[in-house]
Protein backbone atom coordinates (compact mmCIF):
# COMPACT_ATOMS: atom_id res chain seq x y z
CA UNK A 1 0.00 0.00 0.00
CA UNK A 2 2.85 2.32 0.96
CA UNK A 3 4.64 1.48 -2.23
CA UNK A 4 1.46 2.36 -4.14
CA UNK A 5 1.27 5.75 -2.49
CA UNK A 6 4.95 6.41 -3.17
CA UNK A 7 4.43 5.55 -6.84
CA UNK A 8 1.49 7.98 -7.01
CA UNK A 9 3.55 10.79 -5.49
CA UNK A 10 6.41 10.05 -7.90
CA UNK A 11 3.97 10.10 -10.77
CA UNK A 12 2.58 13.48 -9.75
CA UNK A 13 6.09 14.84 -9.33
CA UNK A 14 6.91 13.69 -12.84
CA UNK A 15 3.84 15.48 -14.14
CA UNK A 16 4.89 18.66 -12.31
CA UNK A 17 8.37 18.48 -13.80
CA UNK A 18 7.03 17.97 -17.29
CA UNK A 19 6.35 21.64 -18.29
CA UNK A 20 9.87 22.63 -17.26
CA UNK A 21 11.62 19.82 -19.12
CA UNK A 22 9.33 20.06 -22.15
CA UNK A 23 11.49 22.52 -24.00
CA UNK A 24 14.75 20.66 -23.49
CA UNK A 25 14.03 16.96 -23.99
CA UNK A 26 10.42 16.88 -25.12
CA UNK A 27 9.93 13.48 -23.56
CA UNK A 28 6.34 12.41 -23.12
CA UNK A 29 5.22 11.09 -19.80
CA UNK A 30 1.91 9.66 -18.74
CA UNK A 31 0.43 10.80 -15.44
CA UNK A 32 -1.97 8.25 -13.99
CA UNK A 33 -5.41 9.67 -13.27
CA UNK A 34 -5.69 8.96 -9.56
CA UNK A 35 -8.04 11.62 -8.40
CA UNK A 36 -11.05 9.98 -10.07
CA UNK A 37 -13.96 8.66 -8.10
CA UNK A 38 -13.44 5.17 -9.39
CA UNK A 39 -9.87 5.15 -8.17
CA UNK A 40 -10.90 6.31 -4.73
CA UNK A 41 -13.58 3.65 -4.66
CA UNK A 42 -10.96 1.05 -5.51
CA UNK A 43 -8.65 2.24 -2.75
CA UNK A 44 -11.53 2.22 -0.31
CA UNK A 45 -12.45 -1.35 -1.22
CA UNK A 46 -8.81 -2.42 -0.88
CA UNK A 47 -8.59 -0.86 2.52
CA UNK A 48 -11.78 -2.62 3.55
CA UNK A 49 -10.33 -5.99 2.55
CA UNK A 50 -7.38 -5.42 4.76
CA UNK A 51 -4.56 -6.58 2.51
CA UNK A 52 -4.02 -6.62 -1.25
CA UNK A 53 -4.50 -9.93 -2.99
CA UNK A 54 -1.57 -9.21 -5.30
CA UNK A 55 2.00 -8.33 -4.48
CA UNK A 56 2.86 -4.84 -5.73
CA UNK A 57 6.22 -4.92 -7.42
CA UNK A 58 8.31 -1.86 -8.22
CA UNK A 59 8.03 -1.26 -11.93
CA UNK A 60 10.26 0.56 -14.40
CA UNK A 61 9.09 3.77 -16.02
CA UNK A 62 7.69 3.22 -19.50
CA UNK A 63 10.07 3.58 -22.41
CA UNK A 64 8.09 6.52 -23.77
CA UNK A 65 9.66 8.81 -21.17
CA UNK A 66 13.12 8.33 -22.64
CA UNK A 67 12.15 8.69 -26.30
CA UNK A 68 13.56 11.61 -28.30
CA UNK A 69 11.27 13.47 -30.65
CA UNK A 70 13.51 12.78 -33.64
CA UNK A 71 14.11 9.11 -32.91
CA UNK A 72 14.12 6.44 -35.60
CA UNK A 73 10.56 5.11 -35.36
CA UNK A 74 11.23 2.15 -37.66
CA UNK A 75 13.48 0.67 -34.98
CA UNK A 76 10.68 0.87 -32.39
CA UNK A 77 8.19 -0.88 -34.69
CA UNK A 78 10.25 -2.68 -37.36
CA UNK A 79 7.57 -5.27 -38.12
CA UNK A 80 3.87 -5.65 -37.57
CA UNK A 81 3.41 -5.97 -33.83
CA UNK A 82 0.73 -5.59 -31.21
CA UNK A 83 0.13 -2.15 -29.73
CA UNK A 84 2.47 -1.61 -26.80
CA UNK A 85 1.35 1.37 -24.71
CA UNK A 86 4.77 1.72 -23.10
CA UNK A 87 6.43 2.02 -26.51
CA UNK A 88 4.02 4.34 -28.29
CA UNK A 89 4.42 7.92 -27.01
CA UNK A 90 0.93 9.02 -27.98
CA UNK A 91 -1.93 9.88 -25.59
CA UNK A 92 -4.42 7.54 -27.25
CA UNK A 93 -7.73 6.66 -25.68
CA UNK A 94 -10.02 3.98 -27.05
CA UNK A 95 -13.38 2.61 -26.05
CA UNK A 96 -16.87 3.72 -25.22
CA UNK A 97 -16.77 6.19 -22.33
CA UNK A 98 -18.67 5.63 -19.10
CA UNK A 99 -21.38 8.15 -18.38
CA UNK A 100 -19.82 11.59 -17.76
CA UNK A 101 -16.43 10.08 -18.42
CA UNK A 102 -13.80 9.76 -21.10
CA UNK A 103 -12.72 6.76 -23.17
CA UNK A 104 -10.36 4.47 -21.23
CA UNK A 105 -6.62 5.25 -21.49
CA UNK A 106 -4.12 3.18 -23.41
CA UNK A 107 -2.65 1.31 -20.40
CA UNK A 108 -4.22 -2.14 -20.24
CA UNK A 109 -6.58 -1.28 -23.09
CA UNK A 110 -7.61 -4.52 -24.72
CA UNK A 111 -9.39 -2.77 -27.58
CA UNK A 112 -6.14 -1.18 -28.74
CA UNK A 113 -4.46 -4.59 -28.61
CA UNK A 114 -7.22 -6.27 -30.61
CA UNK A 115 -7.09 -4.06 -33.66
CA UNK A 116 -4.33 -4.38 -36.27
CA UNK A 117 -2.15 -1.27 -36.27
CA UNK A 118 0.05 0.21 -38.98
CA UNK A 119 2.70 1.70 -36.77
CA UNK A 120 5.30 -0.29 -38.71
CA UNK A 121 4.27 1.28 -42.04
CA UNK A 122 5.14 4.96 -41.66
CA UNK A 123 6.33 6.63 -44.90
CA UNK A 124 10.02 6.63 -43.86
CA UNK A 125 9.76 2.91 -43.05
CA UNK A 126 8.20 2.18 -46.45
CA UNK A 127 10.96 4.20 -48.13
CA UNK A 128 13.52 2.00 -46.36
CA UNK A 129 11.69 -1.14 -47.55
CA UNK A 130 11.70 0.11 -51.16
CA UNK A 131 15.38 1.01 -50.99
CA UNK A 132 16.22 -2.46 -49.69
CA UNK A 133 14.08 -4.17 -52.33
CA UNK A 134 15.56 -2.13 -55.18
CA UNK A 135 18.68 -4.31 -55.17
CA UNK A 136 16.56 -7.30 -56.14
CA UNK A 137 14.67 -5.56 -58.95
CA UNK A 138 15.62 -5.36 -62.63
CA UNK A 139 14.54 -2.76 -65.16
CA UNK A 140 11.52 -3.35 -67.40
CA UNK A 141 12.85 -4.27 -70.88
CA UNK A 142 12.93 -1.05 -72.91
CA UNK A 143 11.80 -2.82 -76.09
CA UNK A 144 8.40 -3.59 -74.54
CA UNK A 145 7.14 -0.06 -74.11
CA UNK A 146 3.56 -0.55 -75.37
CA UNK A 147 0.72 -3.06 -74.97
CA UNK A 148 0.79 -3.94 -78.65
CA UNK A 149 4.47 -4.86 -78.51
CA UNK A 150 3.86 -7.00 -75.44
CA UNK A 151 1.05 -8.79 -77.27
CA UNK A 152 3.15 -9.21 -80.37
CA UNK A 153 6.06 -10.82 -78.51
CA UNK A 154 4.03 -12.66 -75.86
CA UNK A 155 0.65 -13.53 -77.38
CA UNK A 156 -0.28 -16.19 -74.82
CA UNK A 157 -1.37 -14.96 -71.36
CA UNK A 158 -1.41 -17.37 -68.42
CA UNK A 159 -3.40 -16.41 -65.33
CA UNK A 160 -2.94 -18.14 -61.97
CA UNK A 161 -4.07 -17.10 -58.50
CA UNK A 162 -2.17 -17.59 -55.23
CA UNK A 163 -4.15 -17.63 -51.99
CA UNK A 164 -2.86 -16.44 -48.63
CA UNK A 165 -4.74 -17.19 -45.46
CA UNK A 166 -4.09 -17.26 -41.73
CA UNK A 167 -3.67 -20.76 -40.41
CA UNK A 168 -1.32 -23.67 -40.09
CA UNK A 169 -1.85 -24.91 -43.66
CA UNK A 170 -0.71 -23.12 -46.84
CA UNK A 171 -2.68 -25.43 -49.16
CA UNK A 172 -5.70 -24.05 -50.97
CA UNK A 173 -7.46 -26.20 -53.60
CA UNK A 174 -8.48 -23.08 -55.57
CA UNK A 175 -4.84 -22.36 -56.41
CA UNK A 176 -4.60 -25.09 -59.04
CA UNK A 177 -6.81 -23.27 -61.61
CA UNK A 178 -4.94 -22.05 -64.72
CA UNK A 179 -6.48 -19.74 -67.36
CA UNK A 180 -4.86 -19.46 -70.79
CA UNK A 181 -5.82 -16.55 -73.09
CA UNK A 182 -4.73 -16.07 -76.69
CA UNK A 183 -5.98 -13.96 -79.60
CA UNK A 184 -6.77 -16.02 -82.69
CA UNK A 185 -5.28 -13.32 -84.90
CA UNK A 186 -1.90 -14.23 -83.39
CA UNK A 187 -2.25 -17.84 -84.49
CA UNK A 188 -1.41 -18.97 -88.01
CA UNK A 189 -4.87 -20.07 -89.23
CA UNK A 190 -6.51 -20.00 -92.67
CA UNK A 191 -10.26 -19.53 -93.16
CA UNK A 192 -11.18 -23.19 -92.84
CA UNK A 193 -8.89 -23.72 -89.82
CA UNK A 194 -10.27 -20.65 -88.06
CA UNK A 195 -13.90 -21.67 -88.58
CA UNK A 196 -13.14 -25.22 -87.46
CA UNK A 197 -11.31 -24.00 -84.35
CA UNK A 198 -14.16 -21.72 -83.39
CA UNK A 199 -16.59 -24.62 -83.80
CA UNK A 200 -14.38 -26.91 -81.72
CA UNK A 201 -14.00 -24.57 -78.74
CA UNK A 202 -17.58 -23.36 -78.69
CA UNK A 203 -18.24 -21.06 -75.74
CA UNK A 204 -14.58 -20.50 -74.91
CA UNK A 205 -14.19 -18.09 -77.87
CA UNK A 206 -15.36 -14.49 -77.63
CA UNK A 207 -16.07 -13.06 -81.10
CA UNK A 208 -16.06 -9.42 -79.92
CA UNK A 209 -12.51 -9.50 -78.59
CA UNK A 210 -11.23 -12.42 -80.70
CA UNK A 211 -9.88 -14.08 -77.55
CA UNK A 212 -9.80 -17.79 -76.87
CA UNK A 213 -9.94 -18.57 -73.12
CA UNK A 214 -9.09 -22.04 -71.86
CA UNK A 215 -9.57 -22.67 -68.11
CA UNK A 216 -8.20 -25.91 -66.70
CA UNK A 217 -8.69 -27.23 -63.18
CA UNK A 218 -9.08 -30.97 -63.62
CA UNK A 219 -5.56 -31.84 -62.41
CA UNK A 220 -4.56 -31.61 -58.75
CA UNK A 221 -1.46 -29.46 -59.33
CA UNK A 222 -1.05 -26.10 -61.03
CA UNK A 223 1.88 -27.31 -63.11
CA UNK A 224 -0.18 -30.18 -64.45
CA UNK A 225 -3.06 -27.86 -65.33
CA UNK A 226 -0.68 -25.51 -67.14
CA UNK A 227 0.77 -28.39 -69.16
CA UNK A 228 -2.73 -29.60 -69.96
CA UNK A 229 -3.86 -26.17 -71.21
CA UNK A 230 -0.79 -25.86 -73.46
CA UNK A 231 -1.48 -29.37 -74.75
CA UNK A 232 -5.10 -28.41 -75.48
CA UNK A 233 -4.01 -25.36 -77.47
CA UNK A 234 -1.55 -27.46 -79.50
CA UNK A 235 -4.13 -30.14 -80.24
CA UNK A 236 -6.77 -27.56 -81.25
CA UNK A 237 -4.34 -25.83 -83.60
CA UNK A 238 -3.26 -29.02 -85.34
CA UNK A 239 -6.75 -30.48 -85.55
CA UNK A 240 -8.18 -27.32 -87.10
CA UNK A 241 -5.66 -27.46 -89.93
CA UNK A 242 -6.66 -31.05 -90.80
CA UNK A 243 -9.66 -31.63 -93.07
CA UNK A 244 -11.62 -34.77 -92.32
CA UNK A 245 -13.61 -36.67 -94.95
CA UNK A 246 -16.95 -35.96 -93.30
CA UNK A 247 -16.37 -32.19 -93.42
CA UNK A 248 -17.45 -32.21 -97.05
CA UNK A 249 -20.98 -32.99 -95.79
CA UNK A 250 -21.23 -29.49 -94.29
CA UNK A 251 -24.75 -28.29 -94.98
CA UNK A 252 -26.44 -24.92 -94.90
CA UNK A 253 -27.40 -25.35 -91.21
CA UNK A 254 -23.74 -25.74 -90.22
CA UNK A 255 -22.64 -22.51 -91.87
CA UNK A 256 -21.46 -19.81 -89.47
CA UNK A 257 -22.64 -16.92 -91.64
CA UNK A 258 -25.12 -16.51 -94.45
CA UNK A 259 -23.77 -17.31 -97.92
CA UNK A 260 -25.89 -16.08 -100.81
CA UNK A 261 -24.39 -18.28 -103.50
CA UNK A 262 -26.51 -21.42 -104.03
CA UNK A 263 -29.15 -20.27 -101.56
CA UNK A 264 -32.92 -20.28 -102.13
CA UNK A 265 -32.85 -16.47 -102.22
CA UNK A 266 -30.54 -16.55 -105.24
CA UNK A 267 -32.63 -19.24 -106.93
CA UNK A 268 -35.88 -17.34 -106.34
CA UNK A 269 -34.46 -14.02 -107.56
CA UNK A 270 -32.99 -15.55 -110.73
CA UNK A 271 -36.18 -17.51 -111.47
CA UNK A 272 -38.33 -14.37 -111.04
CA UNK A 273 -36.07 -12.28 -113.27
CA UNK A 274 -35.96 -14.98 -115.98
CA UNK A 275 -39.77 -15.21 -116.00
CA UNK A 276 -40.06 -11.40 -116.19
CA UNK A 277 -37.63 -11.30 -119.09
CA UNK A 278 -39.42 -14.18 -120.87
CA UNK A 279 -42.84 -12.55 -120.47
CA UNK A 280 -41.45 -9.30 -121.93
CA UNK A 281 -40.24 -11.32 -124.90
CA UNK A 282 -36.78 -9.81 -124.83
CA UNK A 283 -33.65 -11.58 -125.94
CA UNK A 284 -32.86 -14.59 -123.72
CA UNK A 285 -30.55 -13.51 -120.99
CA UNK A 286 -28.30 -16.05 -119.37
CA UNK A 287 -27.96 -16.61 -115.63
CA UNK A 288 -24.36 -15.41 -115.57
CA UNK A 289 -25.35 -12.11 -117.17
CA UNK A 290 -28.12 -11.69 -114.60
CA UNK A 291 -25.76 -12.49 -111.75
CA UNK A 292 -23.25 -9.96 -113.04
CA UNK A 293 -25.87 -7.19 -113.34
CA UNK A 294 -25.94 -4.26 -110.91
CA UNK A 295 -29.45 -4.81 -109.55
CA UNK A 296 -28.82 -8.45 -108.65
CA UNK A 297 -25.54 -7.54 -106.98
CA UNK A 298 -27.32 -4.85 -104.93
CA UNK A 299 -30.01 -7.32 -103.91
CA UNK A 300 -27.36 -9.90 -102.94
CA UNK A 301 -25.51 -7.40 -100.71
CA UNK A 302 -28.67 -6.22 -98.97
CA UNK A 303 -29.85 -9.81 -98.24
CA UNK A 304 -26.42 -10.77 -96.89
CA UNK A 305 -26.38 -7.66 -94.68
CA UNK A 306 -29.86 -8.41 -93.33
CA UNK A 307 -29.09 -12.04 -92.51
CA UNK A 308 -25.63 -11.55 -91.00
CA UNK A 309 -26.02 -8.29 -89.14
CA UNK A 310 -29.68 -8.46 -88.21
CA UNK A 311 -32.44 -5.94 -88.88
CA UNK A 312 -31.41 -2.31 -88.57
CA UNK A 313 -32.96 0.84 -90.06
CA UNK A 314 -30.32 1.17 -92.76
CA UNK A 315 -30.35 -2.57 -93.60
CA UNK A 316 -34.10 -2.73 -94.10
CA UNK A 317 -34.22 0.47 -96.19
CA UNK A 318 -31.30 -0.80 -98.29
CA UNK A 319 -33.23 -4.05 -98.90
CA UNK A 320 -36.33 -2.06 -99.88
CA UNK A 321 -34.35 0.00 -102.43
CA UNK A 322 -32.67 -3.06 -103.92
CA UNK A 323 -36.00 -4.94 -104.32
CA UNK A 324 -37.59 -1.90 -105.97
CA UNK A 325 -34.66 -1.68 -108.42
CA UNK A 326 -34.71 -5.46 -109.04
CA UNK A 327 -38.39 -5.63 -109.91
CA UNK A 328 -38.31 -2.19 -111.54
CA UNK A 329 -41.14 -0.82 -109.37
CA UNK A 330 -41.54 2.95 -109.44
CA UNK A 331 -42.35 4.76 -106.21
CA UNK A 332 -46.10 5.00 -105.58
CA UNK A 333 -47.05 8.72 -105.56
CA UNK B 1 -79.64 -47.39 -14.12
CA UNK B 2 -76.83 -44.87 -14.64
CA UNK B 3 -74.44 -46.95 -12.55
CA UNK B 4 -75.15 -50.05 -14.62
CA UNK B 5 -74.58 -48.05 -17.82
CA UNK B 6 -71.27 -46.75 -16.47
CA UNK B 7 -70.13 -50.29 -15.51
CA UNK B 8 -70.98 -51.56 -18.99
CA UNK B 9 -69.06 -48.69 -20.60
CA UNK B 10 -66.01 -49.50 -18.52
CA UNK B 11 -66.09 -53.12 -19.70
CA UNK B 12 -66.02 -52.10 -23.41
CA UNK B 13 -62.42 -51.52 -24.60
CA UNK B 14 -61.92 -47.90 -25.66
CA UNK B 15 -60.81 -47.77 -29.32
CA UNK B 16 -59.69 -44.21 -29.98
CA UNK B 17 -57.13 -42.99 -32.60
CA UNK B 18 -53.63 -42.79 -31.07
CA UNK B 19 -53.23 -39.26 -29.68
CA UNK B 20 -50.51 -38.30 -27.24
CA UNK B 21 -49.47 -35.06 -25.63
CA UNK B 22 -45.82 -34.52 -25.00
CA UNK B 23 -43.65 -31.59 -23.98
CA UNK B 24 -41.25 -30.45 -26.71
CA UNK B 25 -37.90 -29.49 -25.24
CA UNK B 26 -34.73 -28.14 -26.74
CA UNK B 27 -31.43 -27.56 -24.95
CA UNK B 28 -31.55 -24.43 -22.82
CA UNK B 29 -29.89 -21.59 -24.73
CA UNK B 30 -30.13 -18.64 -22.31
CA UNK B 31 -29.26 -16.24 -25.12
CA UNK B 32 -30.46 -13.28 -23.10
CA UNK B 33 -28.05 -14.00 -20.25
CA UNK B 34 -24.88 -14.93 -22.18
CA UNK B 35 -21.65 -13.05 -21.43
CA UNK B 36 -23.48 -10.37 -19.44
CA UNK B 37 -22.26 -9.15 -16.09
CA UNK B 38 -25.32 -8.58 -13.92
CA UNK B 39 -25.68 -5.36 -11.98
CA UNK B 40 -24.87 -5.74 -8.28
CA UNK B 41 -24.09 -3.58 -5.26
CA UNK B 42 -21.51 -1.41 -6.99
CA UNK B 43 -18.36 -2.86 -5.43
CA UNK B 44 -17.46 -5.40 -8.15
CA UNK B 45 -14.99 -4.09 -10.73
CA UNK B 46 -15.56 -5.24 -14.29
CA UNK B 47 -13.25 -4.75 -17.25
CA UNK B 48 -14.33 -3.15 -20.54
CA UNK B 49 -14.59 -6.63 -22.03
CA UNK B 50 -16.88 -7.95 -19.29
CA UNK B 51 -18.98 -4.80 -19.06
CA UNK B 52 -20.17 -4.98 -22.67
CA UNK B 53 -22.67 -7.61 -23.76
CA UNK B 54 -22.24 -9.63 -26.97
CA UNK B 55 -24.51 -7.37 -29.00
CA UNK B 56 -21.89 -4.64 -28.66
CA UNK B 57 -19.39 -6.65 -30.71
CA UNK B 58 -18.51 -4.67 -33.85
CA UNK B 59 -20.10 -1.59 -32.24
CA UNK B 60 -18.13 -0.99 -29.05
CA UNK B 61 -16.02 -4.14 -28.87
CA UNK B 62 -13.61 -5.70 -31.32
CA UNK B 63 -12.89 -9.38 -31.87
CA UNK B 64 -10.61 -11.30 -29.55
CA UNK B 65 -9.41 -13.63 -32.30
CA UNK B 66 -8.42 -12.48 -35.79
CA UNK B 67 -8.01 -14.94 -38.63
CA UNK B 68 -9.21 -15.43 -42.20
CA UNK B 69 -11.16 -18.64 -41.59
CA UNK B 70 -14.53 -16.90 -41.24
CA UNK B 71 -14.32 -15.00 -44.53
CA UNK B 72 -16.45 -16.07 -47.49
CA UNK B 73 -14.83 -18.83 -49.52
CA UNK B 74 -12.11 -19.53 -46.96
CA UNK B 75 -11.53 -22.81 -45.19
CA UNK B 76 -10.38 -23.76 -41.75
CA UNK B 77 -12.89 -21.88 -39.59
CA UNK B 78 -13.61 -24.87 -37.39
CA UNK B 79 -9.93 -25.72 -36.94
CA UNK B 80 -9.14 -22.14 -35.91
CA UNK B 81 -12.06 -22.12 -33.47
CA UNK B 82 -10.81 -25.33 -31.86
CA UNK B 83 -7.28 -23.94 -31.64
CA UNK B 84 -8.61 -20.77 -30.02
CA UNK B 85 -10.53 -22.72 -27.38
CA UNK B 86 -7.49 -24.83 -26.52
CA UNK B 87 -5.15 -21.83 -26.41
CA UNK B 88 -7.38 -19.91 -24.02
CA UNK B 89 -7.60 -22.84 -21.62
CA UNK B 90 -3.89 -23.48 -21.87
CA UNK B 91 -2.98 -19.87 -21.11
CA UNK B 92 -5.52 -19.66 -18.30
CA UNK B 93 -3.77 -22.59 -16.68
CA UNK B 94 -0.18 -21.59 -17.44
CA UNK B 95 -0.56 -18.13 -15.89
CA UNK B 96 -2.74 -18.97 -12.92
CA UNK B 97 -4.52 -16.00 -11.42
CA UNK B 98 -2.46 -13.51 -13.42
CA UNK B 99 -4.56 -12.96 -16.52
CA UNK B 100 -6.10 -9.51 -16.13
CA UNK B 101 -8.29 -9.86 -19.22
CA UNK B 102 -9.09 -12.16 -22.12
CA UNK B 103 -6.28 -13.31 -24.38
CA UNK B 104 -6.12 -11.66 -27.80
CA UNK B 105 -5.16 -14.11 -30.56
CA UNK B 106 -3.80 -12.85 -33.84
CA UNK B 107 -2.85 -14.98 -36.81
CA UNK B 108 -0.64 -13.63 -39.56
CA UNK B 109 -0.16 -16.30 -42.26
CA UNK B 110 1.55 -19.09 -40.34
CA UNK B 111 2.43 -17.06 -37.27
CA UNK B 112 0.32 -17.17 -34.12
CA UNK B 113 0.56 -14.14 -31.83
CA UNK B 114 -0.85 -14.35 -28.33
CA UNK B 115 -1.31 -11.00 -26.61
CA UNK B 116 -1.70 -11.26 -22.86
CA UNK B 117 -2.58 -8.71 -20.24
CA UNK B 118 -1.03 -9.81 -16.95
CA UNK B 119 -1.14 -8.47 -13.46
CA UNK B 120 2.22 -8.00 -11.76
CA UNK B 121 2.46 -10.87 -9.34
CA UNK B 122 5.40 -12.93 -10.53
CA UNK B 123 9.11 -12.33 -10.58
CA UNK B 124 10.41 -11.42 -14.05
CA UNK B 125 12.64 -14.48 -14.23
CA UNK B 126 9.70 -16.82 -13.62
CA UNK B 127 7.65 -14.88 -16.13
CA UNK B 128 10.31 -15.28 -18.80
CA UNK B 129 10.42 -18.99 -18.13
CA UNK B 130 6.67 -19.29 -18.57
CA UNK B 131 6.83 -17.29 -21.80
CA UNK B 132 9.54 -19.54 -23.22
CA UNK B 133 7.74 -22.66 -22.06
CA UNK B 134 4.48 -21.55 -23.69
CA UNK B 135 6.08 -20.52 -26.96
CA UNK B 136 8.12 -23.72 -27.32
CA UNK B 137 5.37 -26.10 -26.33
CA UNK B 138 2.70 -24.48 -28.49
CA UNK B 139 4.96 -24.19 -31.54
CA UNK B 140 5.80 -27.86 -31.30
CA UNK B 141 2.16 -28.69 -30.79
CA UNK B 142 0.74 -26.64 -33.65
CA UNK B 143 3.80 -26.82 -35.94
CA UNK B 144 3.81 -23.08 -36.51
CA UNK B 145 5.79 -20.18 -35.00
CA UNK B 146 4.14 -18.91 -31.81
CA UNK B 147 4.93 -15.52 -30.25
CA UNK B 148 3.77 -14.28 -26.91
CA UNK B 149 3.35 -10.55 -26.24
CA UNK B 150 2.96 -9.53 -22.63
CA UNK B 151 1.66 -6.34 -21.14
CA UNK B 152 1.63 -5.99 -17.38
CA UNK B 153 -0.70 -3.77 -15.42
CA UNK B 154 -0.60 -3.08 -11.67
CA UNK B 155 -4.19 -4.32 -11.15
CA UNK B 156 -7.10 -5.37 -13.28
CA UNK B 157 -8.17 -2.32 -15.27
CA UNK B 158 -11.62 -1.46 -13.98
CA UNK B 159 -13.98 0.13 -16.48
CA UNK B 160 -17.07 0.11 -14.33
CA UNK B 161 -18.24 -0.99 -10.91
CA UNK B 162 -21.35 -3.15 -11.00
Amino acid sequence: MALCRAAERAGRACAALLPRSCGSSGAYSTAPALSSRAGQQREASLRRRGRTSQVVRPHLAPRTEKMAVDQDWSSVYPTAAVFKPASVPLPIRMGYPVKRGVPPPKEGNLELMKIPNFLHLTPPAIKKHCAALRDFCTEWPSALDSDEKCEQHFPIEIETVDYVSAGTSIRNPKARVVTLRVKLSNLNLDEHARKKLVKLVGERYCADTDVLTITTDRCPLRRQNYDYSIHLLTVLYHESWKTEMWESEKSEEDMEEYVWENSCSQRNALATLLRIKASENLSAVTEEELLASEVVKNYRNSVIALKNEGETESNVSQYKESVKKLLNIQAVP
Amino acid sequence: MAAAAARSLRAVPCVLPAASRALHTSPACLKARAARARVGKGDRAVTYEQAHAPHYIAHRKGWLSLHTGNLAGEEGAAERALEDAFLRRFLYGTFPGMLADEVVLKRRANLLELCLLLARGLAPAKLYFLVGYTETLLSHFYKCPVRLHLQTVPTKVAYKYL
